[in-house]
């Protein structure tokens, strides 16, 4: 089946949170099987940036819902959100 | 190449059908390759004394190149025709993602529809039109492929044709409007050329098929719909929703109203990309802020609409849904949550209308007991707290949902009518 890769959105809860630090809590908290392959920010508004991350996920796991879990268990995370999905 | 009107292209089918090959031959015949893979072959046929450039080569080596040059734009293939300006949206095979594709950003325009000459429809070919019909896709081009396998037979081409044909009619996709095209894309018949070994057909090749779309035109003239991703207090500002337009278009002074919490105000501030904006419309993230809304009154999943075509607020829905996996049958009182945009709500199937017959799309059974896997029906939904949604007839983009239960994505529907609170 291959991998999958996923573009996920992560807010986090304020403008103030420190984006590489929450870019690693993010790492330690994967399940298994996922990686992060990529990062990137984009700028939102009124000072807020959203962290937008690749990561990738065996086709065969059951899509992405597992990452989004955990992503949504880290502090100073508002919202998980994902942008797009596409085979590797 | 980006002066070209663009256009999001899926490739859908059943597994095996040809749907990676199809990509590649694409890419292949429309030079859009990458050039250092070009340039690592040249230099390998060179040190072999092998001439020319070949097909086989790009596959395996596109597979290689994806896996290992994963960036933030992975999912992204892209090639150009005269007019268009095409990017895939390859879709993963797995169930569950369909969830993704529904709630997600990167919706797809068109499709190519692959269905293999030897196997006809199959079953994924059958979720994937539904599918397709259900995330809003307007135009499918169904690439009859692997005709090099059935010795481009134009009996086995008209076979499968009509049996795409029915499958068509149940999902109510307009046949008239869908161009069927007999390929092989191992071979290359038919994509980029018009093949010799099929003088039987006149129509277009696959590229001019697809250089034949017409236009995409963003939802900017429909009624603004705002789903709410996010609510922040900031600084000085006040409260911030944040989200992305789905359709239509917001400026400063707009009178808005966020359903179901039902409140609402005038904007005054528009942000993009940190920049203040006198106007946003479909597919921008903003961030705003309105005149007398508080964080706490509204939260993710509301919809902001304009305050004189307000987003409707269910008291039930009828829809037609297909299951996709579930383990027993689906009966009425089932609960499962239903995601549609940014809305996450647990709602009851309150009446299983008509079961629909798969081979003919025709009515098979009034009110039937229980719908299984494999199953379209008409059903009748209620929600259990608020929910904003609208019939995809009239703003499509608010109009589908994925059905959850148990940690899979168990049902894909799209809205029929609102009966509205």
């Amino acid at each position: 089946m291959g991998d999958v890769a996923a573009t996920m959105k992560v807010m986090p809860q304020s403008p103030d949170v420190d984006l590489d630090a929450l870019k690693d809590q993010l790492g330690e908290s994967l399940p298994e099987g996922a990686e992060i392959r990529g990062s990137d920010t984009d700028d939102v508004a009124f000072g807020l940036v959203a962290l937008l991350l690749s990561v990738v996920v065996p086709d065969d796991t059951g899509g992405t819902e597992a990452v989004e879990e955990a992503f949504a268990e880290v502090d100073d995370v508002e919202s998980v959100s994902v942008q797009e999905v596409g085979r590797l | 190449m980006s002066d070209k009107p663009h256009q999001n292209l899926a490739i859908i089918g059943h597994v095996d059908h040809g749907k990676s090959t199809l990509v590649g031959r694409l890419l292949f015949e429309t030079g859009s390759v990458p050039e250092h893979v070009i340039e690592q072959y040249r230099e390998e046929a060179e040190e072999k004394g092998k001439g020319g450039f070949e097909f086989a080569y790009v596959m395996d080596n596109l597979a290689e190149e994806r896996e290992r040059g994963v960036t933030i734009d992975i999912a992204h293939q892209e090639f150009d025709t005269d007019k268009y300006y095409f990017t895939i949206v390859d879709c993963p095979g797995h169930r569950d993602f369909v969830k993704n594709m529904i709630t997600g950003a990167s919706q797809a325009d068109n499709a190519v529809l692959v269905v293999a000459a030897d196997d006809g429809v199959a079953p994924q070919t059958r979720e994937h039109v539904f599918l397709a019909r259900t995330l809003g896709i307007n135009e499918l081009i169904i690439g009859i492929n692997k005709m090099d396998v059935v010795d481009y037979s134009e009996n086995e081409y008209t076979d499968v044709v009509d049996e795409v044909k029915q499958l068509l009619k149940q999902v109510r996709f307009d046949t008239e409007d869908a161009s069927f095209v007999p390929i092989s894309a191992f071979e290359g018949d038919n994509i980029a050329e018009t093949s010799d070994e099929m003088s039987w057909y006149s129509g277009p090749t696959l590229l001019e098929a697809l250089n034949d779309l017409p236009e995409v035109e963003p939802p900017t003239d429909a009624p603004l719909r705002l789903p709410i991703q996010d609510v922040y207090t900031i600084s000085g500002i006040g409260t911030v929703p944040v989200g992305r337009i789905e359709t239509g278009t917001m400026h400063p002074g707009d009178m808005v109203s966020f359903q179901p919490s039902d409140v609402g105000g005038e904007v005054k501030t528009i942000e993009m990309h940190h920049e203040e904006v006198d106007r946003a419309g479909p597919g921008d993230n903003v961030g705003f802020n309105v005149r007398g809304v508080g964080k706490d009154d509204i939260r993710r999943g509301d919809v902001c609409g304009s305050a004189d075509d307000a987003p409707k607020v269910a008291e039930t829905f009828q829809a037609q849904v297909v299951v996709m996996q579930h383990p027993s049958v689906i009966t009425e009182g089932y609960t499962p949550v239903f995601h549609a945009h940014t809305a996450q709500v647990a709602c009851t199937v309150e009446s299983l209308d008509q079961k629909l017959d798969p081979a003919s799309g025709e009515v098979a059974e009034e009110n039937p007991d229980f719908i299984k896997s494999g199953d379209a029906a008409v059903v009748t939904i209620r929600p259990q707290k608020p929910l904003s949604i609208e019939p995809s007839s009239e703003i499509p983009e608010l109009g589908s949902f994925a059905i959850r239960d148990m940690g899979q994505t168990i049902a894909a529907g799209k809205v029929l009518s609102v009966d509205e609170r």
